[in-house]
């Protein structure tokens, strides 16, 4: 296939002092990551098809295997796609149908500042469940 | 790309702007939805409060449209990388017939993960 324009790996490696070619780039790469996660996260539900017949039972094993450490890890890389993208989409709106043009900058650090705080807090919200579950088996 | 075979009444600004609405509803939903599986992790995590959800036709209604919500929305997106590319018109075609194929066949089998209720 062809690209529109040539040599695009110079073009992605210089352009990267414009934040919004980072933002752009990211975007799409969290875009196609979450378009295959729904996928395989209709996929992986659809154990709730079987309940008629086993009373849930496959789900609430795959939900266990869900909520172990590992995959909770897992969990708050893929909120970090989710949140990059809300974020950065918002911004998009914005740029599109408020004056965001006029404010770039200002909206671009407003995304990592809301977007490493909500991540930090979303850590916080997944593993405390996890933490207190460890800290009532201690004692 | 492949858009310029499609006419010049076809600007992608309808695609471009449910992106947008689409966006908006999913942002909506997506926060209401990792409030559910992970500020109360038992309402997600467990197959009885599932269940119970399930009774509620509203709730139907809700995963219903989340389905097909975010397939459009991903698959929109998916689309727009592909227009990136100038490619020849009978691979964005393929490429387009087989995105749809995909999509309508896991909205129905997303559908199917909730009437089943």
């Amino acid at each position: 296939m062809n690209f529109y324009q040539s040599g695009w790996t110079k073009v992605l490696t210089t352009y990267h002092r414009f934040a919004g070619s980072w933002a752009w780039i990211f975007h799409r790469i969290s875009g196609l990551a979450l378009t295959a996660y729904i996928f395989m996260h209709i996929i992986a539900l659809s154990n709730l098809q079987k309940h008629k017949i086993d009373g849930g039972k496959a789900f609430n094993e795959e939900m266990a295997l869900f909520s172990s450490p590992f995959f909770l890890v897992i969990e708050w890389l893929l909120f970090a796609f989710v949140l990059y993208h809300t974020l950065n989409g918002i911004r998009i709106v914005l740029v599109d149908f408020a004056n965001g043009a006029r404010y770039h900058k200002q909206l671009h650090y407003a995304v990592v500042t809301i977007g490493v705080i909500a991540f930090i807090a979303m850590g916080y919200v997944i593993f405390s469940h996890q933490v207190n579950k460890t800290v009532a088996m201690l004692f | 790309m492949s858009y310029k075979h499609l006419g010049s009444r076809n600007s992608g600004a309808p695609g471009w702007l449910f992106q947008r609405i689409t966006g908006i509803v999913l942002i909506v939903a997506m926060v209401g939805h990792y409030i559910l599986m992970h500020y109360t992790p038992t309402s997600g995590h467990s197959f009885a409060s599932t269940f119970e959800r399930m009774q509620n036709p509203l709730w139907k209604v809700f995963y219903l449209s989340f389905v097909v919500v975010g397939i459009y929305h991903g698959l929109n997106g998916v689309w727009g990388v592909v227009r990136d590319f100038k490619m020849k018109r009978w691979l964005s075609m393929t490429i387009l017939g087989a995105m749809i194929i995909l999509g309508i066949a896991f909205a129905v089998f997303g559908f199917m993960n909730v009437l089943v209720f």
